[in-house]
């Protein structure tokens, strides 16, 4: 292996850690905030460091510091001690394990040397996926059992129940995506995703599979164990479900293995549905040949924007007092932005100014897709949250109903009908 | 490397094995015999069958598994009404010994089974050439099995419902 091979497989790590680790403290802000705004209130915003509150994102810092170093408290008729310590690290476990086949990019090559931009170099893709999904129940069931409490036991129940229903519904839209799209390597599914559909739409899955599309996601929501069907932990019935007896840093694992489900579950939704790494109309190829226009375009936009934000700044975030120690974080953004701009174009000027190599040029397709597939996540994560604070929860009659005579019916007449379609095209 | 992925992952299906039969509570009985599960799903990456891998995870891990301890849970057996096994270890004992020539009946199976040397193609055990062969050279049999299983479901049901009245 050469420095450089070295060198992308531990970006191509670190990248998988930041998507989902490094995801879970701003999604628990986004989730806080959101519900702030959707229930018209403000949500927290005052905790800082030297006055950068950065709105709100520092408090999950202290959030995590708080679960750091709280009492790790286990009541004593818990005695399964290997099985409730065991619990919350299976579900992190898995959540973040599932992450690990999402392609970020699409290959990149380098000096002739080609590299699969995931966690993983595996071409498992979807199976990869489905197969952890299946495995993290075991901890929610688990930790439910190993809890010896009434209320642990009946969420461990619920989460079981509800994970191998919706599992069916979710394998089955697989299979008709599979159809349409020939592989179970992600990567090939979102080449397929980088074409266009009759000459102008992109040819995302959420408009060529759009039953399978929809199945997916409710599915994927109840895999994730989110509202509306987070009877698992239904606060209202049963305290706080599987993790009512967990506490410090053993709550903290499943609380994290949340967000880090939520995560994956979107990641594959926008590799599955909303065309990966793409932009609309600028697949891969593309986007290399128009690769100028595209960084002169970045050049052009990038002041605007920042121009625009800076005002936002000035307007929201002065206070009356010049020694108020919040004015120090409107500098502080303000001279961030600035840098930022100076070295985005100093950097892409110097690029255009040389002249794009083939190098260049494919590491610069990596960036953008990579920011684009950072984008379509935060997208994703942030219609999660959304739901969550906008419908009410199942009954629990009611999830078993959509699940077994709605989903999975539909979803079987799905695949029957994508197959037909593609043998008639076949023909 | 791969010896010691093998001598561990086997290491680990023998005891997950063990401690299926041996535990005396049902869920933890149920938990070795995921550990069987996992460490054979290894021992198929590692003949590079992947599709086996993953299917061998999905299926009896993710869900046969799931139903089992879901139902030992539903059932929430006391510790004290779980039967007393006091010669548990001497049957168990007396039983692996009755097995004993079976072992060596199969162990010499195994020695005069065709060493397979030559190193396989790229795509082997990936899903594509799996199902090709399967819904070409195989198809009678697979179908037979998807109907044999059917049957099963299907019986299951009728076996299962109450009578109305």
């Amino acid at each position: 292996m050469s420095t450089l091979s070295v060198f992308v497989v531990i970006l191509n790590v670190i990248l998988a850690l930041l998507f989902s680790l490094g995801l879970a403290p701003i999604l628990v802000w986004v989730e806080r905030r959101v519900a702030g705004l959707i229930q018209d209130r403000l949500g927290p915003n005052r905790c800082h460091i030297k006055g950068i509150r950065l709105g709100g994102l520092v408090q999950s810092l202290a959030d995590m510091l708080k679960l750091v170093f709280k009492e790790d408290f286990q009541a004593k008729a818990i005695q399964e001690n290997f099985c409730f310590s065991l619990a919350p690290v299976i579900v992190f476990v898995s959540a973040f394990l599932s992450f690990m086949v999402i392609p970020f990019a699409d290959d990149l090559i380098i000096n002739g040397e080609r590299f699969i931009m995931q966690g993983l170099p595996t071409d498992l893709g979807i199976l990869w996926f489905l197969a952890l999904a299946g495995l993290s129940v075991y901890g929610i069931m688990l930790g439910g059992w190993a809890s010896r409490s009434k209320y642990s036991l009946l969420g461990a129940m619920r989460a079981g129940a509800q994970v191998i229903s919706y599992e069916a519904a979710m394998g089955l839209s697989v299979v008709s995506l599979l159809i349409t799209y020939g592989s179970i390597h992600l990567g090939d599914i979102v080449a397929y995703q980088g074409e266009l559909l009759f000459g102008f739409i992109p040819a995302w899955g959420i408009i060529v599979q759009p039953i399978a599309a929809i199945i997916f996601i409710v599915t994927a929501f109840a895999e994730a164990n989110r509202t509306p069907f987070d009877l698992a932990e239904g606060e209202s019935e049963i305290v706080g479900g599987y993790h009512t007896e967990y506490s410090a840093m053993r709550f903290g694992l499943f609380f994290v293995g949340e967000y880090v489900a939520m995560s994956a579950s979107s990641a594959l939704i926008v590799t599955l549905f909303l065309g990966g790494y793409h932009l609309p109309y600028l697949n891969t190829q593309t986007l290399q040949t128009t690769m100028p226009y595209v960084l002169g375009f970045i050049i052009l936009t990038l002041p605007l924007g920042s121009f625009y934000a800076m005002r936002w700044i000035k307007k929201h975030n002065r206070w009356y007092l010049k020694s108020d120690v919040r004015n120090t974080e409107s500098a502080v953004l303000q001279k961030g932005l600035i840098g930022l701009n100076i070295l985005v174009i100093a950097g892409l000027g110097a690029l255009l100014y040389l002249g794009l190599t083939p190098t260049s040029t494919n590491v610069a397709t990596a960036v953008i897709q990579v920011l684009t597939f950072a984008a379509k996540l935060f997208l994703m994560n942030f219609v999660f949250v959304w739901v969550r604070w906008t419908l009410p929860r199942f009954r629990y009659d009611q999830l078993q109903t959509l699940g077994w005579k709605v989903l999975m019916p539909l979803a079987i007449a799905n695949i029957v009908i994508s197959a037909i379609i593609i043998v008639v095209k076949g023909l | 490397m791969m010896d010691i992925l093998f001598l561990l992952l086997g290491s680990f299906a023998i005891l997950g094995a063990i401690g299926m039969v041996g535990f005396h509570q049902p869920v933890h009985s149920a938990l070795s015999l995921i550990l069987t599960i996992l460490a054979l799903a290894g021992l198929f990456a590692l003949l590079s069958a992947s599709f086996l891998f993953m299917v061998q995870i999905i299926i009896y891990a993710g869900a046969i598994l799931t139903l089992f301890i879901f139902i030992i849970m539903f059932l929430n057996v006391k510790e004290a009404n779980l039967p007393k096994e006091p010669t548990k270890n001497i049957t168990l004992f007396l039983g692996s010994l009755a097995l004993l020539p079976f072992n060596f009946l199969i162990l010499r199976a195994f020695y005069q089974m065709p060493l397979h040397v030559n190193s396989v193609e790229s795509d082997f055990g990936k899903i594509k050439p799996l199902g090709m062969e399967l819904f070409t050279q195989w198809l009678l049999p697979f179908e037979l099995i998807s109907i044999l299983l059917l049957v099963a479901l299907i019986g299951a049901v009728v076996l299962g419902r109450k009578d109305e009245a």
